[in-house]
Order: C-alpha cells, then structure tokens, then sequence
C-alpha cells in the first residue's frame, strides 16, 4: 500500500503542478460551454437596421391589418423604454399594387431590390387566403429574402396575419370585434412540479415553477462538469502509459512495484486530479450561484451522488484506458487504440437530449444501468425536474461499483502482461485471454 | 549465504522457451557477471529474480526466501533500456525513487549519491535538460539509493565516456565493499573479467559457464598459439596438437587440443616451415565466449 501511496503522491503533484493543469481547469468550462456563451454574447448583438418589406396583397383583407401591427410594434418595441436606445429593427411595411399584366416580371423586379438591399424581403397574399378550403393554390402566402428560413421578420408576420384573417372570417359569419375582444387572447401554460405536503410541518406546499433553466440547463451542465472531470482524468491515461512504457520508465518503476501496484497508483492519482477539480468546480458553483441569487438552482440533491458516479467511472475508465495503454508500442497503436476505447464514453453524448425530453423511457432507463454510461445518463436523468424511482440510482451504483471492481481486476492482469510486451499490438483475442487467465 | 538461488527455474514466451531448467546459485556480497548473446535469456533471468516475470516452473529465492508478488525493498534495479520522468527535477526524481523502495524519502543517501557523482550543482535541474551521460547516472543512482541488498544492472556501463565510466566502475566496487551483492549483465567480456568474481554465460536460454574467471579459463582453456610464418599453405592436418585454426590477416590463430604441448608443436612447425613468431596464451573469456557461441550456432544449424 505505500508503494501505491507513494505512486499516487508522484502521479498528483505531476498532474497538478503544472500551469497546464491550472489553466485548464479554468478555461475548460469556457471552451467547453464556448457555443453557449457565444451564443448569450451575440443573443445581444441583435442587427438593428430597419428592414423594408414590400407587400403585394392580391386579396386586400390583410395588408392594412399588417401595416397597423408593424406600426404598433414599432412603437412599442423598437427602443428601450428607459434607455433610448434602439433594441430591434423596425419594420416598414410597404403597400405594392398588384401587376395585373406580368406578375413574374413584378416578382423579378422586386427580388432585384432584394439582392441590390433596398428591400429587406417581398411578400405576396394570394387572393383567396380567407378560403384556403375553396382554393388552395391561390391562398399561398410566399415570403421571399435572401435568407428566409432563418427571417425572424417571416417568424413575426404570421402572427397579425392570422388574426386579421380570423376577425375577417368572423365578420363574414356576422359576429363583430367588440362583441368578443378576446377571443384569441393567448394564455401561456406554465410548468409545475407536483404538490406535496411537508413531512415535518403537515402542510401543504404549493407547486414549484418548473423553467427552461432546471428542465435543460441543470442537468446539461451537471452532466458538462461530469465529463470534463473525466476527460481531465481518465481520457488521457492511455496515452500517459504508452508514453512511460515506450520512453522506458515502466521498467524501472516495476523494478521496485509490482504491475498492479504500478498501475493503481496511476488509477488513484488519476481520481485524485480530478476530485481536486471537482472540488474546484463545486465550489466556484457555489460561489457564482449566490452571488448572482440563483443558488435555487443548484442541484444539491445530486451532489453526493455526482461524486460517487464520478469516483467509480474514474476507477472503471482510467484501470481500462491504463491497460490499454499498456499494450501500445507506439503513439500509432495508441491512436489506433483510442477511438474504440473512447466510444463508451462518448455515446451517451449523443443522446443528451432525448434523454433529458424523456428521462423516464426505456432508452433513458437502460442505457443508465449499463456501468460505462451510468455516470452520465443517471446523473442527467436525476437533473432533470421529471425525477427518477430511488431505487434506480442505488442499482446503477451498485453495478457500476461491481464493475469497476471488475475493471481493475482485469486491466491489473492485461496491464501486467502489456506493459512489458514488445513488438505488434496484441490482437483483442489475445487481450482477452490474457484478462482470463493473467 | 548466497543472496540468489536459482532451481531448475523455466521460462517460455508462447512457443519460445526463453531460460531452460536454470540453476545458479549468486553468494552474498559478490559481485555476479551474467553475460551471453543477445536474446540469450539474460533479462528474463533477471526479471525473474526481481519478480517482474514469475518462471513457469522452478524456484527462486532471493535471500533465502521465495517470494512470488510482492517487490522486494532491497533489490535495485537498473534496466537495460532505460528512461525517466523527463519534467522531473533530479532530486525529486531520487527522493521518489527512494520511496518507492523503502517508504519514505532518504534526502542523506540521495544527496550522498549526488555529491558521489558531482551533481549536486544538477539537483534542481530538470531530467530532459541532462546530457546522456549524465541522466545514465541519475539512472544509476536511482537503483542504488536506499542501500539495497542486491542489485541487478543490466549493461550498466553502455555509452558512457571513459571518465563517467571509471565513476560508476568504482561506485559499484565500494557498494560491493559494502557488502552489497551486484548482478551485472555486460557484453564486454572483458570488463566481466576484470569486475566479476563469478560469471555465468546463458545461451539459448540454458546455462553453458558457470564459476570464477580463472576456473572458466582453467576449464575450457585449451591452450592457443598465435603464429606468423612464411607464406605457403601450412598442412594442419599434419600436426595432430592443433585442434582448430583461425586465420587472420598475416597470422594464425591455433586452438590446441586438451594435452598438446606447445614446444613439440613449434619443433614440428619448425621442420616443415620458416616460423617468424611463435606466441603461447591461455585464452581470453572474449575467446571461450566467442567459441562457445559458434559452437552452439553450429550445433543448432546441423540440429
């Protein structure tokens, strides 16, 4: 065991003494959350320049309900209220005649304006767009801009169009607008946790609102720190042994530690590094969340489980990553070796999202019971405000913890074999045997 | 008391058997010269004195107790293909090793080494920025540190400048001194003449010389005679002393059968050609060496 401590001791202050290591553990959150912050940074940016959008309105029911909406919302949200300054572009809607004579060479016209930039984007109504039933094809509405799956003008427009064509239908069955002036006042409905009674005080709590933030972001960034603290550890094992059997340090290690005391110094030293960053990151959490006001947000049910998941994966991913690098010759069997050997690690990232939207499928379920992912997809679907049956966490800790047990044991008896092994990689077959009978 | 005892100890590698029903017994406080050809078995049989392979059958006892697992805090190791930790300083390098071997740092006997080795000026320096020869004796000293008992080197001198070479050859004399036991794998014969109070040869995995220098010699020492004459074919099949002939340049080298006296050799020479130098010697371990591995690489290729 001192041997093992010793190991350790060496692998930890390699590890975390170097300026590598300081500045990753503060620039990691930031590369690694780079396209969120991106996108809050340019969330801001918005382009203001007003846009000028030509109206071609074959049917005359919309145009001027599409004119008083624009100068509505230039009025109301063009500029900030207390500041002055311009927020949004304003939108300058403009009435066209329709060219009874050429339509095509109006439409060719109009895109020209498009392209030169004097027009933002054309619309065209098609004259029967009250009665889309009676005649489909002459109820399109087209909208035509340089970019116009990705318009927020085109997003924005469907909306007072449809209700000018709703009152308009109305009016035609003979019911008038002050007779019902909220008849299509939108509600919203909002996300709430279930009600519960407080065991210690008998009352009744009243739900919690659920928002976007705990739904998604929660979970995305307990999930985020969890496979930062595994890449920051585990991942790169593989390469760290390859390079200490092949720049001939192995051996002289083995000369005074056995091969699985040799490598669980490495396993342990790896634990270390990342607990430290886990600490780390748990606390700067803390910090930001109550001073920003939002410590409601932080996960505090989870954190004793994210440190056990993370504890366990590290011991299971670095004992099989050390092994494997333990049979590479050179910096090309290592690379050969660490696509296949990365897979089980990052599988689960594709799938964050459908799990996270069903946290309680079978897909979500199983995959968080299989040992390799159970780190991750248990620890997102704890996150996610859905919750999970208790026993669940238990049992993927449990298997997780019986097969990283199983993972030390088998790559101590590959590692003892690879590490002094020389010539070609060993073939799986080979790995397998020498995991079964060491 | 011998610090090694080797038992019928065999070791394969799949269908390759690497070191063949080996017994070798290593006293206390020698200094051990383990010498053969390359891939003759050497550093399995030193792997497996430390531990670092188990043999697949056979037994191995290192200070009278058989130990299977567990390193052993008394045995130093210096490989032959060495390496170090490149970031890290020299003394902390040392201090690690020290602990390693015996469960806490020994600051005394590392800067002890250092000062041995002029290097307390590099204590602080880092071990890629070291020259060569000076990261071979930060190697060395990593093996030593703590004082093992035993300590197996494996070419410990290769690529060091006669200076640093003359440092370590008398390092390792006064750890003998010491009554530390040294194990030496070299090729340089000799070197392990010189150094080593016994030797064995392995060769194809199975030992062919074990015991002193002198007594090697003394048994495998047909006496040899070194010969210039004038030219002309010598017929050798007409002396009977002359057991094998190696032709040099300008000169023969004869090996004598086991008996042969010299003198009649020379009388018998002298009859039949114009003899210009006639020089009698015991053979060198470098001769016994070289013979035993053309004997064998014979033998091998009529098996």
């Amino acid at each position: 065991m001192r041997r093992i401590r010793t190991l350790i001791k060496r692998e930890y202050i390699a590890a975390v003494k170097t300026k590598g290591f300081v500045i990753g553990l503060l620039l990691a959150p930031v590369i690694f959350g780079g396209s969120g912050i991106a996108m809050a940074i340019f969330a801001g940016h918005v382009d203001t320049t007003d846009k000028k959008i030509a109206i071609i309105d074959h049917s005359g029911a919309v145009v001027q309900a599409l004119l008083d909406a624009a100068e509505q919302r230039n009025a109301e949200q063009v500029y900030d209220k207390e500041t002055g300054d311009k927020i949004s572009p304003a939108y300058v809607l403009l009435r066209i005649e329709p060219d009874p004579h050429d339509p095509e060479l109006q439409r060719l016209a109009l895109s020209d304006q498009v392209r030169d930039g004097t027009l933002h984007a054309f619309i065209e109504i098609g004259p029967s767009v009250l009665h889309p039933d009676r005649d489909s094809a002459g109820a399109r509405v087209s909208y035509h801009s340089k970019n116009p799956a990705a318009d927020e003008t085109r997003r924005w427009i469907a909306n007072p169009l449809n209700e000018q064509l709703r009152w308009e239908r109305l009016q035609e069955a003979g019911i008038e607008q002050t007779e019902v002036p909220d008849l299509f006042d939108w509600v919203s409905v909002d996300g709430l946790s279930l009600v519960s009674r407080d065991e210690a005080s008998g009352e009744v709590q009243e739900a919690k609102r659920k928002d976007e933030i705990e739904a998604f972001i929660v979970p995305l960034i307990t999930a985020g720190f969890m496979i930062l603290l595994m890449m920051m550890s585990a991942a790169p094992m593989l390469g760290a042994v390859m390079e200490e059997k092949t720049q001939r340090v192995a051996e002289l290690v083995l000369g005074l530690a056995t091969p699985f005391e040799f490598m669980m110094g490495k396993v342990i030293g790896a634990l270390a590094v990342s607990l430290t960053g886990g600490i780390f990151y748990l606390v700067a959490a803390v910090l930001m969340l109550s001073t920003l006001g939002a410590f409601g947000y932080f996960p505090l049910h989870v954190i004793p489980w994210f440190f056990a998941f993370l504890i366990l994966g590290i011991v299971f991913f670095s004992a099989m990553y050390a092994a494997l690098g333990s049979v590479c010759n050179d910096a090309k069997d290592a690379q050969q070796l660490t696509f296949p050997a990365m897979l089980p690690f990052l599988l689960p990232m594709f799938l964050l999202v459908p799990i996270l939207r069903a946290p309680l499928a079978p897909l979500a379920t199983v995959m968080s019971l299989i040992p390799p992912f159970t780190p991750l997809v248990m620890l997102l679907r704890m996150t996610s405000p859905e919750g999970i049956p208790a026993w669940q966490p238990w049992a993927g800790l449990a298997l997780l913890a019986i097969s990283s047990i199983l993972s030390v044991w088998l790559s101590g008896r590959i590692f003892r074999m690879g590490i002094l092994s020389v010539g070609k990689l060993p073939k799986f077959r080979q790995l397998v045997k020498w995991a079964v009978r060491g | 008391m011998n610090a090694v005892d080797i038992t019928q100890a065999t070791k394969a590698f799949g269908k390759t058997v690497a070191v063949r029903d080996l017994d070798l017994e290593i006293p206390a406080g020698s200094i051990f010269g383990l010498i053969g050809p390359n891939g003759s078995g050497k550093t399995t049989t030193m792997r497996m004195i430390l531990n670092i392979l188990y043999p697949d059958s056979g037994v191995i006892r290192v200070f009278e107790t058989e130990r299977t697992g567990p390193r052993l805090a008394d045995v130093g190791y210096l490989p032959e293909e060495r390496g170090l930790y490149r970031k890290m300083k020299v003394r902390d390098l040392l201090m690690f090793f020290s602990e390693l071997r015996t469960g806490k740092p020994n600051p005394l006997d590392v800067d002890g080494w250092l000062e041995t080795f002029a290097m307390t000026g590099h204590s602080k320096a880092t071990i890629e920025s070291l020259s060569k020869g000076m990261s071979q004796k930060v190697q060395f000293i990593a093996s030593v540190v703590s004082r093992p008992r035993l300590v197996v080197m494996d070419e410990p001198f290769s690529g060091l400048d006669p200076v640093n070479f003359e440092i370590m050859r008398t390092a390792i004399l006064d750890l003998r001194r010491e009554g530390t036991t040294i194990i030496l794998s070299t090729h340089d014969m000799a070197l392990a003449e010189s150094l080593c109070e016994r030797l064995c040869m392995i060769h194809l995995g199975v030992k062919v010389l074990d015991g002193t220098p002198e007594a090697i010699r003394t048994a495998h020492g047909s006496e040899m005679v070194l010969l210039e004459c004038a030219e002309g074919t010598v017929p050798w099949e007409a002396f009977p002393e002359v057991k094998d002939v190696h032709e040099r340049a300008s000169s023969y080298e004869l090996t004598l059968n086991s008996g042969a006296d010299p003198q009649q050799l020379l009388a018998a020479l002298i009859q039949r050609v114009r003899v210009h130098r006639f020089e009698v010697s015991r053979p060198s371990l470098h001769d016994i060496f070289v013979r035993i591995v053309r004997r064998e690489g014979k033998e091998a290729a009529h098996a």
